[in-house]
């Protein structure tokens, strides 16, 4: 009897309800099931609620042939809580005998145009696959993940053509033992807008956003000013 | 002048006692007055991106535990130090989970800079940054690793100047304390 291999989506984004990084990754397990995988997603906020969660996530993470981190880029790293969830991991993996071969990727987005500023997070999934005994199979960095907003990719329009392309060819090396092709990583790393449409679109949503609770005169408050 | 120094060590390891003690001794030596606090002693809760910080308590996050106060500490200081033990290269969960804070020291609005997008200062100025990273054995990735995420954030922060080097404990004292030295020097503080 053969056994469906197993992917597991970690997702790093505490949004509610629904992150960018969730529909990154949602869409990636979602072609690796059509691809005859088993797929399973864990947020980590969830999972440091109590020990049994915790626990849940390290057998989850034992369990899984494919290991998926989707992240927002917090201050050009991964958010603490994540980083805490591959201390945890790390640590839980140097004491248990582990001796399949499982991979790591990872999708990071940030909230500037550019895609390359998540280079130093790509880098740190790497070292920690390294460190905790995954074998690297590459990393997809979106700029202007703000655009996306958290809504499904499959209703995201033309905005998303060249994200969904980059994870539908993702998602066919991956189920043929490869890791992430160049051709992805450039297709993921394209402007979704014009860097200068993004920035205005996104002046004038911080500004209605603090319109509405009334505060748009205060957005440049120095409250720690001595 | 203030230093403040973020310990974002997961324990009391004795090595990097020492260096986060010699440290001390270094900046004060150069007249500094310093603060060092350890962060796994404090109750600081995760960043959960609301953006709060930006749209309904402008410069303040919302959420009222220690971190307010480091972050007018950090904004009050001259050099603030990021002391961790390096973590997959970069900062340990310890140290991160203040960074993630103090996005509210920057404003929502963009500005180039090099070409890149990043957010506009908030302030007027902003303390010098060093980054102190300690590791068990010399790891050449994880080195470059942690000084450019160092320089990096001196980007996002506006810092007006950035030093940072990795230290190992096979290192002996006098070449932890030249090296301390070195990234003061490189910090230019009073010019």
């Amino acid at each position: 009897m053969s056994v469906s291999p197993r992917a597991l989506l970690l997702v790093g984004s505490a949004k509610k309800p629904r992150s960018t990084s969730e529909s990154l990754g949602s869409y990636l397990m979602a072609r690796m099931a059509e691809n005859g995988y088993e797929t399973e997603s864990v947020s980590v906020h969830r999972s440091h609620r109590t020990p049994q969660s915790l626990e849940f996530l390290l057998d989850a993470v034992d369990g899984c042939d494919l290991l998926v981190l989707a992240f927002p880029l917090y201050i050009d790293s991964l958010p603490a809580l994540l980083i805490r969830t591959l201390e945890v991991i790390a640590a839980h993996r140097t004491r248990a005998d582990n001796h399949r071969r499982q991979r790591l990727v990872a999708i990071v987005n940030n909230g500037f145009p550019e895609a390359a500023q998540n280079e130093i997070a790509l880098r740190i999934c790497r070292r920690f696959a390294t460190e905790a005994g995954f074998h690297w199979s590459g990393g997809l960095a979106l700029g202007g993940g703000e655009a996306i907003n958290g809504r499904p990719l499959t209703e995201a329009g033309k905005m998303a053509r060249n994200i969904v392309s980059a994870l539908d060819l993702t998602a066919a090396a991956l189920a043929a033992g490869e890791p992430i092709p160049d051709r992805a990583i450039r297709l993921m790393a394209r402007p979704i807008i014009w860097s200068r449409i993004y920035t205005w679109l996104g002046t004038r949503g911080w500004r209605r956003r603090a319109a509405k609770h009334g505060v748009e005169s205060r957005l440049h408050d120095r409250p720690y000013q001595s | 002048m203030k230093a403040l120094i973020l310990d974002g060590s997961r324990d009391e390891e004795v090595f990097s006692r020492g260096v986060r003690q010699a440290l001390v001794r270094r900046l004060t030596a150069v007249g500094f007055e310093v603060e060092a606090v350890a962060l796994r002693a404090m109750e600081i809760r995760h960043c959960v991106g609301c953006f709060g910080c930006w749209v309904q308590t402008p410069g303040e996050c919302m959420i009222d535990d220690c971190a307010r106060g480091i972050t007018r500490a950090y904004i009050a200081s001259d050099v603030v130090v990021f002391f961790t033990p390096v973590t997959f290269g970069g900062y340990s969960s310890e140290l991160k989970k203040v960074l993630d804070r103090i996005i509210c020291l920057v404003s929502p609005f963009f500005d180039r800079i090099n070409g890149e997008v990043h957010h506009k200062p908030r302030y007027r100025r902003y303390p010098r940054l060093m980054g102190v990273g300690v590791q068990p054995r010399p790891d050449r990735e994880s080195e470059e690793i942690f000084t450019s995420l160092v320089a990096r954030n001196a980007i996002n922060m506006h810092v007006p100047a950035h030093a940072a080097a990795v230290i190992d404990s096979h290192q002996p004292g006098e070449i932890v304390e030249e090296t301390l030295r070195s990234l003061i020097d490189d910090l230019r503080v009073g010019t």
